[in-house]
């Protein structure tokens, strides 16, 4: 909200460059190939919730339609890479179109309605997918109930091994997800969306194109989001109706953006961070069976103790929230022995996120003012 | 210059007539007296003439251009802005931001940057610079219209409706209010005004316009208008009249 709007893509850009040599960093320093598909999966979702906040987190609209997005994505490289043949690249940019002609056709659909809003979106996108679902599982040249096995699919030699390109191909979406949040916040666009979010009618009497911006919105949503089911097409082996298009996507972006804070580009990331640590940790400490119980129970303290979201809050309390993640680093030494770095992530995460639950300190309100005594004139002229 | 026009509006909600065929004019730098009884359809008029509501039939002609169908949008783009009766800030953003809005967009849209320094001014216009940097809840009610006139200025408006901007004030900030609004006239903005105080109204205005139940039933001077007897009745009743 300062005025900067260049520093953060360009701070998003030198720690991508940074990232970009992690992979060799894992090879030289012999660590687990883990730590690749770890990060490649923050990435994952670091893309999905950055790509669901910009439409819905900006304009307020509420949409189920990632998972719809995702999965044309996921099966627009299987169709066409695999049965098709289509060469890899060009196949991502196509799975993120397709995603956007069908995001833009539920707005077309929606938006020129002016009596649906709000629940009748949200039910709208949610029922896209299930039909989607359902085409791809009668329709042979989709799926046909059978699934795409994706282990077979050649992959450029460029980005390194299979690891090492899912890695990289994932930081490229990441980053280009958060670049554009990012631009489109400090933009008109954003500006319009947030108005648009407080109040509809207002913001077009204001002047806000409001018809043109959703639409605008929710084509670049649909298309990162698409974009990045593509990619993560190469990371599953095997693609089925069930894994793609249920609920589990829309579900996760929408607690990590809330849980992060929806209306800077940094609440999806963090939120992503956080949820995709905690549960991968549970996972591993073999408790996948509650992992999801405890995830959610997690979720709705956090959400319901900090309303504006995670990171405006850390923000706001830089202090308690730097206490919170050193004693999180002690803890995990003390708490040892760790067999991962991941795990230490998490403890350092939990205790950045408890510090920032600290209650925090009302500010105070200034004094009133009385009408000033210039004219129009002057102000225009001023 | 502005000359803004409507012929025959027609609005229906469900089945009341809203608006039941009404026609008018406004004249450039007049201060116009949109008056009548609750429900009579003047809050309905400013909704239709702004864009918000559309009209079912009728014609709204700006400098002889026809702009019913426009978006509204479009229209404060022409130069019409309105206030809201019960204020309606953008709850999640301050006060600056609120004023910066509409900057961004219309004719001559300015980069969110170069919006802020510009909402600053209007804030200082309406004496609430103090509370630039506020979220809209540390504002009361009179700070609230004045809000939403900071925001509807800064469009740059040729026209600007005011929708009971009075209302719910105490006595003190009824009259700073009226003087806001005469600020605003002497800068040369043309006033459309809906107000249920009828004494500030023929005070403050130079036409009026009775509406009842939908209909014009008088227009003109506003010493004269508010003393005929169709506009007695439809205040009063018929037998306050005969009384």
């Amino acid at each position: 909200m300062r005025q900067r709007p260049w520093l953060g893509p360009a701070v998003t850009l030198v720690v991508a460059v940074a990232l970009w040599f992690y992979p060799n960093l894992v090879d030289a320093a012999g660590w687990p190939i883990f730590y690749l598909l770890f990060a490649y999966t923050v990435f994952f979702w670091v893309t999905q919730a950055s790509s669901w906040n910009l439409f819905t987190g900006f304009s307020g609209y509420f949409s189920f339609g990632q998972g719809a997005f995702y999965g044309v994505g996921v099966y627009a490289l299987g169709v066409l890479v695999v049965k098709r043949g289509w060469p890899l690249l060009p196949t991502f940019v196509v799975g993120g179109l397709l995603a956007s002609v069908l995001g833009l056709f539920i707005g077309l659909v929606v938006f020129r309605l002016r009596r649906l809003r709000g629940e009748i979106f949200a039910l709208m996108t949610l029922a896209v997918a299930f039909v989607l679902g359902a085409v791809a599982r009668i329709s042979p040249t989709i799926d046909g109930g059978q699934g795409i096995p994706l282990s077979s699919v050649p992959t450029p030699d460029a980005l390194g091994t299979h690891p090492q390109m899912i890695f990289r191909l994932g930081l490229i979406t990441a980053v280009l997800a958060v670049v554009v949040v990012q631009v489109v916040q400090n933009s008109r666009l954003g500006w319009g969306l947030f108005s648009i979010r407080d109040d509809e009618d207002v913001a077009e009497t204001l002047g806000v194109p409001t018809f043109r911006f959703k639409m605008i919105a929710l084509g670049l949503t649909s298309f990162l989001a698409g974009l990045s089911g593509a990619v993560h097409a190469l990371q599953v082996s095997y693609v089925t109706i069930e894994e793609v298009f249920n609920i589990r996507v829309p579900l996760m972006v929408i607690l990590m953006s809330i849980l992060g804070g929806t209306r800077h580009w940094m609440g999806p990331v963090l939120g992503a961070l956080v949820v995709h640590t905690m549960s991968d940790r549970l996972n591993r400490a073999g408790l996948e069976a509650v992992s999801d119980i405890i995830v959610g129970a997690l979720l709705i303290l956090m959400i319901v103790a900090i309303k504006e979201g995670l990171y405006l809050r850390m923000r706001e309390r830089p202090l308690v929230t730097a206490i919170g993640a050193a004693v999180g680093v002690a803890a995990g030494f003390v708490l040892g022995p760790l067999d991962s770095a991941v795990t230490h992530l998490a403890y350092t995460l939990l205790g950045a996120v408890l510090g920032a639950m600290v209650p925090v300190g009302r500010r105070r309100r200034p004094q009133s003012g009385a009408p000033a005594t210039q004219t129009i004139e002057e102000v225009v002229g001023g | 210059m502005a000359d803004l026009r409507f012929e025959d509006l027609v609005k229906h909600f469900g089945g009341v007539h809203a608006l039941d065929g009404v026609s008018g004019h406004v004249d450039d730098g007049e201060i116009l007296g949109l008056v009548g009884p609750n429900g009579s359809g003047k809050s309905t008029l400013i909704n239709v003439l702004s864009g918000h509501y559309e009209a079912d039939s009728g014609r709204v002609v700006l400098d002889g251009e026809d702009i019913t169908d426009r978006p509204a949008h479009r229209i404060i783009e022409m130069g019409l802005a309105r206030t809201y009766q019960i204020p309606r800030p953008f709850s999640t953003m301050t006060a600056l931001e609120n004023v910066s809005v509409p900057l961004m967009f219309g004719a001559e849209p300015k980069s969110p940057g170069e919006a802020r320094e510009a909402a600053r001014e209007w804030l200082e216009f309406v004496g609430l610079e103090a509370y630039a940097d506020e979220p809209i809840t540390s504002l009361n009610l009179h700070q609230l219209k004045y809000l939403e006139l900071a925001r509807a200025l800064a469009a740059r408006p040729r026209i600007l409706f005011l929708d009971e901007v009075l209302s719910g004030l105490n006595p003190a900030e009824v009259n700073e209010s009226i003087e806001m609004v005469r600020r605003i006239h002497d800068s040369g903005i043309t006033i459309v005004i809906v107000e249920h105080l009828v004494r500030v109204v023929t005070s403050l205005a130079t036409r009026i316009m009775v509406l009842d139940r939908g209909k014009v039933i008088a227009d003109g001077d506003p010493g004269e208008v508010m003393r005929l007897p169709e506009v007695v009745t439809a205040y009063l009743g018929k037998r306050a009249q005969s009384a």
